[in-house]
């Protein structure tokens, strides 16, 4: 009896129609909220892939080798790691430029550490390698306390949601943050050491990713609780649309109830019709995002799978707010038919 | 065919016991059209609620070609309502969404015909009825008397032996009303059992049987009645029809409606003297309460002329008047 919850959708369109906008709408800022989410989640692990570390080592207080306010003398740590291949330092300094904050990394040249892919790497105090998002270009010149030249660029290597980074020689960047000492905030290794001097520990790239993301917890917890906030919407947009339904045709129901038809028949007609909506409101979104994504300031990538995953969360949604309906559906005393 | 015996319905209302049926019995055969007539209320409805399995009575039994009614359950209920009985309502009851077509295959397409069949039925039945120019109409798109052949066509789909129609007149103009019958007539007329209920008399002419469910009092003058009850004996009980007005000489009545959780709620205790049941002979309504004895009661039941001559000749109106007054708005 699915044809019956069909044609009553095509019957009823409009309504239907308005419904499936109003779904649609909310369905793309539940998406797009997970492309936010989403991009802060690969850009975090597309910085830390960048650096092509297989380990970090920094002091055993420090949370990560971003959010590490401890230095020490990197030549003392390096040489008593053992099992980590080749160890390089790096040094960090957040430095204003215009209305954003450009991460500033100072690897060794020659070492490990990120790569340009453009261009090519900082070897000598005074150049610098830029994300494409500060937009600049080789040859262009960066103001980080004093003048760097731009020889390099790479693209998509932003942090905290949207921060530009830059790499520089370690030496400038212990000049620009240490007075010229030689220090380092984490030590970084080509494999995960098996052994680490007292008072440091070894973090993995997953480890990184955590402390890179640290900052952006609460941003991104409340992003998920959104996201959960309007897919109830969604269902109660849908539910709500499906009882009034249930409402206006009581006596419909009552009247298939006396000639014959089974509650179950009448539940899948209900059910149709809510999967329809549900489904088609998810389709509408995917469109809507597609749109409206390059509007979104932040950095928003959505996957693959949640655009097919989409229309399946729908049909449960629509499955669910369908029950909403099913007890006084299901539940009409056929005699009613006669009233 | 139709055999109903001693069937009495009742339901809740407001937390009282109404019983618009009370100890019914019918005999019907293949072939006849059976009117049920009365005014609003009197039950007719109800009772074919009974017949088509759709309401449990609160006794009696109905039986329709061989299959017992009262009891059934699951899916010998469904099956019942499928193919023994058709129903056409009252106000068509078509559902809005579905052509006139897709509306007649409802009940075959809930008995998992396939599609291709019940749209090959409807065609035969709607043709049946006359409307196969408007197949594919909406319910929205045709007049009240196309709407009631559709509703007759899908109470005919699965060719059940009973058609049963609620005031199938109602809402049609006489022109729609002249093909509504002549369809009904000729249904019966080709061996079915159509029981309908109605309160509209020009249908009368053409019945085989009519069963009047607000019997008219029996206006036949005749002398006032004694009666003499023991303790605890009921005079009348609520849903009783009665056309006789009662005078206490000696003793006392308890008049009480039955509340739904089975108690009484004592509306009056009549004393020698007083009189009561005037209502239901007046205005021919079933007794809306019971009449019991408290202890040893004689009484004289008066016509409604000879209680007027008895009581001095006060006019209807002064009777429901000193009814209200009298019995606190017990109208029995």
């Amino acid at each position: 009896m699915f044809y019956i919850g069909w044609r009553d959708l095509q019957f009823r369109r409009r309504r239907f129609i308005i419904a499936i906008l109003a779904t649609s709408l909310v369905f793309a800022i539940a998406l797009i909220l997970s492309g936010v989410s989403g991009g802060f989640h690969s850009e975090i692990s597309r910085s830390v892939d960048s650096f092509g570390a297989g380990g970090w080592v920094v002091p055993a207080s420090a949370a990560g080798p971003f959010s590490n306010s401890k230095v020490f003398a990197p030549e003392d740590v390096a040489s008593a790691i053992q099992g980590g291949g080749k160890v390089s330092a790096m040094a960090m300094a957040r430095v204003p430029h215009g209305d954003k904050d450009v991460m500033v990394f100072g690897v060794e040249p020659g070492g490990i550490g990120p790569k340009a892919t453009s261009g090519r790497d900082a070897r000598r105090s005074g150049e610098v390698v830029v994300d494409e998002s500060l937009g600049l270009g080789i040859g262009d010149h960066l103001e980080l306390g004093k003048r760097f030249e731009v020889v390099g660029t790479y693209s998509g290597r932003t942090i905290f949601a949207g921060s530009p980074t830059a790499v520089i020689t370690l030496a400038d960047a212990q000049k620009l943050t240490y007075a010229g000492q030689p220090l380092a905030s984490a030590l970084l290794t080509e494999r995960l050491p098996t052994t680490v001097p007292a008072g440091f520990k070894a973090l993995t790239n997953a480890g990184a990713e955590a402390d890179l993301g640290r900052p952006l917890k609460q941003a991104t917890g409340t992003i998920d609780f959104l996201r959960v906030l309007l897919w109830l919407i969604a269902v109660g947009i849908i539910g709500s649309i499906v009882y009034m339904t249930v409402l206006e045709q009581t006596r419909d129901f009552a009247v298939l109830k006396a000639i014959g038809v089974q509650g179950r028949s009448i539940f899948s007609g209900l059910v149709t019709q809510a999967v329809v909506v549900s489904v088609a409101s998810a389709a509408v979104a995917a469109l809507l995002t597609l749109l409206i994504k390059g509007f979104v300031p932040l950095n928003t990538e959505i996957s693959t799978g949640t655009y097919i995953a989409l229309p399946i969360i729908a049909a449960i949604a629509g499955v669910a707010s369908s029950l909403v309906g099913l007890r006084r559906a299901v539940g009409v005393d056929p005699a009613l038919a006669f009233g | 065919m139709l055999s109903i015996k001693d069937l009495t319905i009742e339901y809740s209302s407001g937390g009282y016991v109404v019983r618009p049926i009370a100890n019914l019995s019918l005999e019907a055969e293949a072939g006849q059209l059976v009117l049920l007539l009365g005014a609003s209320g009197c039950g007719k409805t109800t009772l074919l609620s009974v017949i088509a399995g759709l309401l449990t009575p609160a006794s009696g039994s109905v039986t329709v070609v061989d299959t017992e009614v009262v009891g059934l359950s699951g899916s010998a209920l469904t099956q019942y309502r499928r193919h023994t009985v058709g129903v056409v309502f009252q106000a068509f009851n078509l559902l809005a969404a579905l052509t006139a077509s897709e509306n007649v295959q409802v009940p075959l397409r809930a008995a998992k015909w396939s599609k291709a069949k019940a749209r090959e039925r409807a065609e035969e039945l709607l043709a049946t009825v006359d409307l196969s120019e408007r197949m594919h109409h909406l319910p929205g798109d045709m007049s009240g008397g196309q709407q009631q052949r559709v509703a007759i066509a899908r109470g005919l789909a699965h060719d059940p032996p009973v058609l049963l129609a609620d005031e199938p007149t109602a809402h049609l103009d006489y022109l729609q009303v002249e093909g509504v019958i002549r369809l009904l007539r000729n249904l019966a007329d080709s061996g079915r059992l159509v029981v309908v209920a109605t309160h509209d008399d020009r249908l009368v002419p053409l019945a085989d049987q009519i069963v009047n469910l607000t019997p008219r009092a029996d206006t036949t003058e005749r002398e006032p009645e004694r009666v003499e009850l023991a303790a605890g004996e009921v005079l009348f009980r609520e849903g009783d029809h009665g056309d006789l007005v009662y005078m206490i000489d000696e003793g006392e009545i308890d008049l009480f409606r039955e509340r739904d959780d089975n108690s009484e709620e004592l509306l009056l205790r009549a004393t020698a003297g007083a009189y009561f049941g005037e209502l239901a002979p007046m205005l021919g309504l079933p007794r809306s309460a019971t009449a019991r004895a408290v202890g040893k009661a004689v009484l004289t039941g008066y016509t409604l002329r000879s209680f007027r001559k008895h009581v001095g000749g006060p006019t209807a109106g002064s009777l429901l008047e000193g009814a209200a007054d009298a019995h606190d708005a017990a109208e029995v």
